[in-house]
């Protein structure tokens, strides 16, 4: 699995992360610096419009009523409103919603091809994807729209004549809101999994004449037995499992688009017919341990990474084979508690061949296990690479002593295994001139199989905190824009939001081709991004607007939520567990965007008259 | 103020209504017949049906029509292109990520968005069957992808049924892709076993064992796509017509070479040769258009020389010694530099005299109507006529020549024929086993294979012998030069200096010295070619 920005465990990454000084630092700096900012502007406005000493006593009385609302914000009433705003997305025809995924549901079978590399991941990052995009669009619809509706309407004096704060009313329409959202997201999360499950299961057929002996080609080549095609795909039935199903009448298919299926012989009346059993394997939920990678060069000393082999995406790092060059990796938690039978490593690397080599034959590797405090090590096994595939080797408890096969073995927690659960794993390339590509999460142990539907359930979890921070945006910007305008800056933060790294590029100047307006003239002159300008009035001006613009840029780019960070699909869809860390991280990510985002959502609407 | 209204909602009805003329005239849609029955209700439709039909792009022309793609066309709402720019950059970040998961499904989308854009399907399915495959280094995964890429190809060529392209395509990856990879035998002997249902013509209930090679597969796709251009009229755009159309022809080659590289010879290898021979033949005597709008036929160039030497005959017989006046009169008006540069031997002309010596040269000749001119009243208009026809064979044989060069014309006849013959086919299967025998080293009859083979290339090469300076198509023989050696090495023997094909490994050690082992070739042979210099800078 791909993890291109790996997070550290939940209070590293909230109070001090190696270099990074703690996620809530950065927020209230954030928050502390956006208010001074905000305060500071204020202050400037209104004592151009009062003078300063009645600017103060405003700002005073503004930010005292917002406390004071906070303070004694009533659930009762918050909860009356919420359900209010849930009456009303629902006389906003909100199933429509529900019934527009439903029909996608229906006709997802035309876009989706079962017979790809691997059709879980196809269909679980669909139905992810199809859920998210049509959730966070209701929740912008409903949520821009509701407060502007009620004040064009005059509807909204019918509550704020009553005695509820404006607090009050902003909280209970976002929860409401968020609320009618999260119904939905559930039935469609459970209609999603139900329609993958379904989707995905299927047998095949096996006859005799497919398990009979096939004869060779000219070149003597045995075509493999195969069972029949099913969803665009047959498995092969291996010499041994057919053995196996004669003798034993069970066996099992090779694995084909990531399961595989169990064989029953049975025989009636003389005639022996064979039956497959549904695809296993197809949902994983694995729960990885993930170590800390470090190198080794071709020189034997210590490097912060391997060799790039050319490759425009840097995300793995080589290791040259027939020299001491290694990737290390120091895994921490490995008890017996939490491997009583042993561990199992998984590894999914790459390989580059500088020369083709024997085009049959993979590249071999070793695997070695190493004690961090005694450096006691022992040579694991020889492997052939196997790439785009999990490869899974057991280590046992006690492991073959490979100098003196007479003597006693050796215990894994006893001797390789730190006494305080540290393990050191050495994965080296042995053929000389080829290549190992390595990255942290490459090698993993792996701690147990989950189960799909909670890991589906928690992808999930981080589309309901992208929607309720929709849902918070959308009310904030109703609360003083218009309908239609609400809209567009909602969808503006939420585009914003899905395109922070591109806004952050833009803004350190790391964008190729320029910024905006520098684009704008490559696009009309047709220049690609590395031609060089022409250096003339226009061009220079658009440097230096790029420039200017910079600034907010950076601003918006470091203030609006990272949405796509905040999609677990990703985890689901390639059969990894989403840990607890990054759900809680997640969890307080979205935490630290609502609670700004509903205090500005008070503070505008308190400052409207409407609200007085 | 309700009249108004009532005029002005009036207005916009009529507005509406005479717009519908127009739109009629222009969008009416054709009604047509089911299946082939005619119906007495059929209607041509409007002016753009019409146009539509005429020149052959309506959906229902180009090809099968796509619901889904259709539906995603509706659902982009105008904004197509953009969204295929979209799905084109996140295929490219999808393949640059090693998302090949998301490739696959990036790639559906393009074409379902875009089902008759034929650079979406040409140029994904290259970057699939040739850059995404590579990625992989297990061989069984690097095949699937080639398969998928043509797949990709087989699709479109469905949405596209007047696309040769598209099917050429099939075509090349087909038997090139899987035919020349340095994995061919692996890929070659997947291929055979392969009964992917996905791989349309592929079962083993449509195709014998016999014929499941990719070279023959890619054969028939290649003639289908020259049907396509032959019985439908489809054009084959920019691409060479001389490569297009020799293809079936040149499959068959690589088919037989195939085989001898498989090591089948005999009976299958003649047949196979044979067929060769005559799709070659059968293609030089095609009627090929030519950039000049000529239609030339490349296996009649000796023919057209031959009449044109006839022509040039008869034209000098009208006025014998003309030619030979004119020549003297023009070198006559050369200035005395061009004249002293004609005059020094070319060995020992400096590169100025080189220069001008060839603008003289160029400037002496008789062009053939300029002869005709100078020819007797009498005969003057047989002359023109004669000159005429010289001129024009002269023109037609260097435009013969030219695209011979494309396809390598010559060569491959002289090899059909000579790989037929049953030397050469003796020679094969000699050389074949040799090297069986040397890896399993059984020394003396490696040996003795290598020498009775060598005996067989000797007369093959006396009967071609434009041959004894080139590899015929492949390492085999400076293999099997090599491989001799090394038995005669390990057997303590020096090479034998009357070697029966010693012009052919001289040959050999010129063009391709670090295949052999020079140092103990040229113990045996003092007259050997000289050893290959060392570039500068390397000790």
């Amino acid at each position: 699995m791909i993890i291109e920005n790996e997070y550290p465990p939940y209070f590293e990454w909230l109070l001090a992360a190696g270099i990074n000084p703690g996620a809530l630092w950065i927020w209230l700096l954030t928050v502390f610096c956006l208010l001074v900012v905000g305060l500071l502007a204020s202050f400037i406005v209104l004592t151009a419009r009062h003078g300063p000493a009645k600017a103060g006593d405003l700002i005073f009385k503004a930010l005292a009523g917002v406390a004071n609302d906070v303070v004694h914000t009533s659930p009762r009433r918050v909860y009356a409103l919420a359900r209010l705003a849930v009456q009303e997305a629902i006389r906003r025809r909100v199933l429509v919603g529900f019934m527009l995924f439903i029909l996608i549901l229906l006709f997802a079978g035309w876009f989706l091809d079962p017979g790809r590399t691997d059709p879980a991941k196809l269909y679980l990052s669909f139905v992810i994807n199809a859920t998210s995009y049509l959730v966070l669009f209701l929740a912008l619809v409903l949520s821009a729209f509701s407060l502007p509706a009620d004040l064009q309407n005059k509807t909204i004096y019918t509550i704020v004549t009553k005695p509820v704060r404006p607090a009050e009313v902003v909280l209970g329409r976002t929860l409401g809101f968020a609320a009618v959202c999260t119904g939905l997201l559930v039935v469609m999360g459970v209609l999603s999994y139900a329609f993958v499950v379904r989707t995905l299961d299927h047998t095949h057929s096996l006859t005799a004449d497919d398990l009979a002996p096939k004869a060779p080609t000219e070149n003597g080549t045995v075509p493999p037995n195969r069972t029949g095609t099913t969803a665009r795909h047959r498995h092969e039935v291996k010499s041994d499992q057919i053995k196996r199903l004669a003798e034993e009448g069970q066996a099992v298919t090779e694995t084909e688009q990531g399961h595989y299926h169990e064989i029953t012989a049975v025989t009636r009346d003389g005639v022996t017919e064979y039956r497959l059993g549904p695809p296993l394997g197809q949902l994983k939920a694995r729960v990885p341990v993930r170590g800390t990678l470090s190198f080794r060069d071709r020189g034997g000393k210590p490097a912060e990474k391997g060799i790039n082999v050319g490759n425009e995406w840097m995300y793995h790092s080589y290791i040259e084979g027939g020299t001491p060059a290694a990737g290390i990796w120091r895994f921490s938690g490995v008890t017996r508690d939490h491997f009583p039978n042993g561990v199992v490593l998984e590894m999914a690397i790459r390989v580059f061949r500088s020369f083709k080599g024997v085009v049959d034959q993979p590249i071999l590797g070793s695997i070695t296990l190493r004690n961090p405090d005694t450096r006691v090590e022992h040579l694991l096994e020889n492997f052939q690479a196997k790439e785009y595939a999990v490869d899974q080797h057991l280590v046992p408890l006690e492991l073959d002593n490979l100098e003196d096969p007479q003597g006693p073995k050796i215990d894994l927690f006893g001797e390789l295994v730190s006494s305080d659960g540290e393990l050191e794993v050495e994965i080296r390339c042995l053929e000389r001139a080829q290549f190992y590509g390595l990255a942290q999460p490459s090698v993993y142990l792996l701690r147990r199989e989950g189960t799909p539907w909670v890991n589906f359930a928690k992808g999930y979890v981080a589309i309901w905190l992208q929607m309720v921070l929709v849902t918070a945006f959308g009310v904030m910007w109703s609360t003083f824009l218009n309908g239609p305008v609400a809209l567009l800056a909602t969808l503006g933060s939420m585009v914003g939001g899905f395109f922070v790294t591109f806004l952050q590029s833009l803004a350190l100047n790391r964008s190729l081709g320029g910024g905006t307006f520098e684009s704008l003239i490559r696009i009309g002159q047709q220049k690609n991004l590395t031609e060089q300008l022409e250096q003339n009035f226009t061009s220079a001006v658009a440097v230096g607007l790029d420039k200017v613009t910079r600034i907010p840029l950076f601003v918006v780019s470091r203030v609006l939520p990272n949405l796509r960070e905040l999609n677990d699909v990703q985890y689901v869809a390639d059969g990894y567990d989403i840990s607890a860390d990054l759900l809680a991280i997640h969890l307080t990510t979205g935490l630290g965007y609502f609670i700004p985002v509903l205090l500005l959502g008070f503070l505008f609407f308190k400052l409207r008259e409407v609200a007085k | 103020m309700n009249r108004a209204s009532f005029i002005r909602k009036l207005i916009y009805l009529l507005l509406i209504l005479a717009l519908l003329v127009p739109l009629s005239y222009f969008s009416q849609p054709a009604t047509v017949a089911v299946g082939n029955q005619p119906n007495a209700g059929d209607h041509a439709g409007g002016k753009l049906a019409r146009m539509r039909a005429e020149y052959g792009i309506s959906q229902a022309n180009l090809g099968e029509i796509d619901p889904a793609g259709e539906t995603i066309k509706l659902a982009t709402l105008g904004l197509r292109g953009v969204a295929a720019n979209l799905l084109w950059e996140k295929a490219n970040t999808a393949k640059m990520k090693e998302d090949w998961e998301g490739v696959q499904a990036t790639l559906d989308q393009l074409a379902k968005l875009e089902p008759h854009f034929i650079s979406v399907w040409r140029y994904q399915a290259w970057n699939v069957s040739y850059n995404i495959a590579v990625e992989f280094d297990d061989y069984h995964q690097r095949y699937f992808w080639i398969k998928e890429g043509i797949k990709y190809l087989q699709r479109g060529s469905r949405y596209n049924e007047l696309e040769p392209r598209l099917i050429y395509d099939v075509g090349l990856f087909t038997a090139h892709k899987i035919g020349v990879a340095d994995e061919k035998h692996q890929y070659r002997e997947l291929f055979r076993i392969d009964d992917d249902e996905e791989f349309p013509d592929h079962n083993r209930q449509l195709r014998s064992q016999d014929r499941r090679d990719n070279w023959l597969v890619g054969q028939e796709y290649f003639e289908k796509a020259i049907a396509l251009v032959e019985d439908r009229g489809a054009s084959i755009h920019a691409m060479n017509p001389f490569l297009f159309f020799s293809q079936p022809a040149m499959c068959q080659i690589d088919y037989a070479i195939a085989l001898a590289e498989d090591g089948v010879f005999e009976e299958k290898g003649r047949v196979a040769w044979t067929d060769a021979d005559d799709r070659w033949m059968k293609f030089g005597l095609r009627d090929m258009p030519t950039s000049d709008n000529l239609i030339i036929h490349l296996a009649e160039f000796e023919a057209v020389q031959e009449r044109k030497a006839k022509a040039i005959e008869d034209l000098d017989a009208l006025a014998p010694d003309l030619r030979d006046k004119m020549v003297a009169e023009k070198r006559n008006k050369l200035s005395p530099e061009e004249q002293a540069a004609l005059n020094t031997p070319l060995a020992s002309r400096t590169e100025q005299e080189h220069q001008l010596a060839a603008d003289a040269s160029m400037r002496m000749l008789v062009r053939h109507d300029e002869f005709a001119d100078r020819v007797d009243e009498a005969h003057r208009t047989k002359a023109r006529e004669l000159a005429s026809e010289a001129t024009r064979l002269e023109i037609l044989a260097s435009v013969i020549q030219r695209d011979r060069d494309v396809v390598n014309f010559n060569y491959w006849r002289n090899r059909c024929k000579m790989e037929k013959t049953e030397p050469a086919l003796e020679a094969r299967r000699l050389m074949h086993q040799a090297k069986a025998d040397y890896d399993e080293a059984r020394l003396a009859q490696a040996r003795q294979k290598y020498e009775d083979a060598f005996k067989h290339w000797r007369k093959t090469i006396d009967e071609f012998p434009m041959f004894v300076d080139d590899a015929v198509g492949g390492d085999a023989i400076p293999e099997a030069l090599a491989g001799y050696a090394d038995v005669l090495k390990q057997l303590d023997e020096p090479f034998p200096r009357d070697f029966v094909l010693k012009d052919v490994l001289f040959a050999a050690m010129r063009r391709n010295p670090m295949a052999l082992p020079l140092d103990y070739l040229r113990a045996s042979f003092e007259d050997a070619p000289p050893g290959p210099e060392m570039p500068r800078g390397q000790p």
